[in-house]
């Protein structure tokens, strides 16, 4: 380049600093956790807009409706484990809150939607500051065992309140006007959005204060507590948000599927725990986005791919040998979890990227 | 539960939630005059780009026509090589499939070859076309523009060098004016603050009373683990501004001494005072070990307690957790409240680290960085909760002497600079000696000496407790 360029370009660096910083703005914007967010929502929105016009199964639809559930309780167990380093086994019990709050406030009780999600973050919360409280002195495999404990007696207590839960489609309102009826499809919309929303809480939580302590008492409980950090309250405040998570995702499983029976199916119960626990560990402890692909793996790829293949569907069971395999193999090679996967494959990609730059500009200005 | 309830203690917390906000404002207040100035520097900026647009094709047609148009014309085919570059590629790609395929195939694939160089040929034909295009343009423009005139650019620069200084001085009315309205509402704020804490100070009497120039005073402070008497009875009193140095042999209690200030232990007996920055006397044993940090006293530990996983710059916002006012809601949805805080926040955490020197590993991971530098960051933590008093457990454990010596440079620095008054635990002698002004010196819980280094060093029980009993 001869030197008149040289002198030309630098003269007009401060015009291209303005066009770069055009540009940055909608690159700022793009980079956004949130933006990313909304793609996410709006792509689950269409599946279902999909559906509608026949272009893909209903059954497939449900599949990642049920998923996305899943993925709300992966939020709360996110923060809890991957932020506060608590291990909790029992989510399936405190999903049963949920659940048992929504038919308890619509069916038994004929309230409406909103006052039946209120109720059921009530009951989550209460629950969540009393066990805590009690539980929360240790820490580790005692946790984990104190949690699966209790949340066995709450699914004994609330299956012998009442065995059957069932919802019926005309119980579901809004508003408590008749008239309005929220159909399946209403249903999965509102779960897309709780989603959206405690995705958008999440990754702010995990940027903040909050999100910051916890790191900091995961790590080291002494130097947390030297620089003001309240265990107590830290683990409270974690154990309590992944307890009201859990409830919301009971909640909007009961008005999705509608129908849980205790002494047939086997939803609350022990292996629900460990594969939430499974699907956090797959994807990623602490990153919101390998949650929710480990979600899609545990509970999405056998619904809404392996059923269809006659050998899976033949034998079932080699759906969750499947599953067994992949959590082996992830935390063999990637025990930080498919997101650490992901984060390889982003460097390797800017590397290809940057060379090809420098094929074209030379290696200089690459 | 009962100390928790009583009036006094109430009161103290008040005091410090007051203290807090005040200190808060006061930094809101320093900092106010930066954010000003980089508003409008934010807006001269702009300005002086559109000017510089402006000015630009008229600086160059009047000082050097020539090496503009030829600017020009390298600049339109640089653009024009890049999108030849991707042709050429396209091309090459598909010349490599055919001959994949010939290959496969068993056919000759030297048309494939000669296609592939009629195509390149004609690319450097097309490039050669576009050259000459661009020559005689630029010919065109020369012919055209062959008078040496400075004058109207000359007019130009006049013209907006007049613009500019009357939008800076509009900018500097402007934002004065909201700095100085600003300033005024903080103001009153922290005089009202101000002016609680005064009343509150005297509503509460004190209920115990230190020397003025006395911070912490340890008495008679007893620590037994079952029957293992670690610290016996142990009284010493460190004056503000002051580099007091722990020291004896291993096992002598140290930092069980260290950890019984901290509240990390409760200890079994004994009393230990400390004077605020309100100087308000107060029992640490009344408070929470998450509570003592905003007392005023932070600490270091003797294996460094870094969080690994995240930045540098995070590790010194979580010491500031304390810090923020904004609540969980607040948090949840990062409102304006907690972004304004995080800015001042993590302004004052880029002071501290380029106080440290550690500027240059801000947004680095803690995870591998070298161990003198963490030492420094958990100085610099320390430092980030503008302490009166920074306990420092064995900061030279695992530094070489240079580090040593460096460390000794430093420590001083913090006491003269900031203002902060240093107790420290150390084995290495050197280093106690240098910098400490008084010491003390333990030995199984129990104080053998008490005085300036020289002292220390004279006294007998010191000898015998590192030395051992020695017949004469």
């Amino acid at each position: 380049m001869s030197n008149r360029m040289n002198k030309y370009l630098s003269d007009s660096l401060l015009k291209q600093e303005s066009e770069r910083q055009g540009a940055e703005l909608w690159g700022k914007l793009i980079k956004r956790p949130t933006f990313s967010f909304a793609v996410f929502a709006v792509v689950m929105i269409l599946i279902q807009a999909l559906s509608k016009a026949g272009l893909i199964g209903s059954s497939f639809v449900n599949a990642v409706g049920s998923t996305l559930i899943f993925c709300i309780v992966g939020l709360g167990f996110c923060l809890l484990l991957g932020y506060s380093a608590l291990a909790s086994l029992g989510t399936a019990g405190f999903i049963a809150i949920g659940s048992y709050s929504a038919y308890y406030c619509l069916a038994e009780w004929g309230l409406t939607i909103g006052i039946g999600f209120i109720v059921a973050i009530l009951f989550a919360v209460v629950i969540g500051i009393a066990v805590g409280y009690i539980s929360l002195r240790i820490e580790g495999i005692y946790l984990a065992i104190v949690t699966l404990g209790i949340s066995e007696i709450i699914k004994e207590l609330l299956s012998a309140l009442c065995d059957t839960i069932k919802i019926k489609g005309t119980q579901i309102t809004l508003l408590g006007i008749e008239s309005i009826k929220l159909k399946t499809d209403v249903i999965y919309y509102g779960i897309v959005v709780i989603l959206f929303i405690l995705m958008f809480v999440t990754q702010n939580l995990m940027n903040s204060p909050t999100g910051r302590a916890m790191l900091a008492m995961k790590n080291s409980t002494s130097a947390a507590q030297a620089f003001g950090v309240s265990l107590m309250k830290y683990r409270l405040m974690a154990f309590t948000i992944s307890i009201i998570y859990a409830s919301i995702a009971g909640f909007m499983y009961m008005l999705y599927i509608r129908y849980v029976s205790n002494s047939m199916g086997n939803l609350f119960t022990l292996s629900m725990s460990l594969n939430v626990l499974g699907a956090v560990i797959i994807g990623g402890m602490k990153s919101i986005w390998g949650t929710i692909g480990g979600m899609f793996i545990i509970y999405g790829i056998d619904q809404m791919f392996l059923q269809d293949i006659p050998f899976f569907n033949e034998n079932p069971t080699f759906i969750t040998l499947f599953c067994g395999i992949l959590v082996i193999v992830v935390v063999m090679f990637y025990p930080g979890g498919l997101a650490q996967l992901a984060l390889e494959l982003k460097y390797k990609l800017a590397s290809r990227k940057q060379k090809i730059k420098e094929g074209i500009y030379g290696k200089d200005l690459g | 539960m009962a100390k928790i309830l009583d009036k006094n203690h109430s009161n103290h917390t008040k005091l410090v939630k007051l203290r807090q906000s005040y200190d808060w404002l006061s930094e809101e207040l320093i900092g106010l005059t930066e954010i000003y100035e980089s508003k409008k520097q934010k807006e001269l900026n702009k300005f002086i780009a559109s000017a510089n647009k402006k000015l630009e094709k008229s600086a160059f047609l009047a000082c050097d026509k020539e090496g503009y148009a030829q600017s020009e014309l390298e600049a339109k085919l640089q653009k024009y090589d890049v999108r030849a570059y991707m042709s050429q590629r396209k091309i090459n790609h598909s010349a490599v499939k055919a001959i994949f395929k010939a290959v496969a195939a068993g056919e000759d694939y030297s048309a494939v070859l000669e296609k592939r160089s009629a195509e390149m040929k004609a690319l450097n034909e097309k490039r050669a076309k576009y050259i000459a295009a661009l020559e005689s343009k630029k010919q065109a423009f020369l012919a055209k523009n062959n008078v040496t005139d400075t004058a109207p650019y000359d007019a130009l620069k006049a013209e907006l060098d007049a613009q500019y200084s009357a939008k800076k001085k509009e900018l500097d009315e402007k934002y004065g004016a909201k700095q100085a309205a600003h300033a005024a509402k903080l103001e009153a704020k922290r005089s009202k603050i101000s002016a609680q804490i005064a009343e509150l100070k005297k509503n509460s009497p004190a209920a115990y009373t230190l020397p003025d120039d006395v911070l912490l005073e340890v008495k008679g402070l007893k620590m037994y683990f079952g029957g293992l008497k670690a610290v016996d009875d142990l009284n010493f009193t460190v004056k503000k501004g002051e580099i007091f140095g722990l020291i004896g042999p291993n096992g002598a209690g140290k930092t069980t001494v260290f950890n019984c200030i901290t509240q990390f232990y409760k200890p079994t007996g004994g009393e230990i005072h400390f004077a605020t920055k309100d100087k308000e006397v107060i029992s640490l044993t009344d408070f929470e070990v998450h509570d003592i940090v905003l007392q005023g006293i932070s600490r270091t530990f003797q294996n460094i307690e870094v969080v690994k996983e995240v930045s540098v710059l995070d590790n010194l916002l979580i010491a500031a957790t304390r810090h923020y006012s904004s609540n969980l809601f607040v948090q949840m949805l990062h409102l304006p409240l907690l972004r304004r805080e995080e800015r001042m926040i993590t302004a004052r955490a880029d002071k501290i680290l380029n106080y440290m020197d550690l500027y240059s590993y801000r947004d680095r991971l803690a995870w591998g960085l070298p161990y003198g530098v963490l030492k420094r960051i958990e100085i610099a933590r320390a430092l980030m909760c503008n302490p009166q008093l920074i306990i420092l457990d064995e900061p030279a454990a695992g530094l070489n002497e240079s580090e040593t010596k460096d460390l000794a440079a430093l420590i001083n620095k913090i006491r003269t600079e900031l203002g902060c008054t240093i107790l420290l635990v150390e084995h290495d002698m050197s280093l106690v000696m240098n910098i400490c002004d008084h010491i003390c010196a333990i030995s199984f819980g129990r104080k053998l000496a008490d005085g300036t280094p020289a002292e220390v060093q004279a006294s007998k029980e010191v000898q015998e407790a590192y030395l051992g009993v020695g017949g004469e």
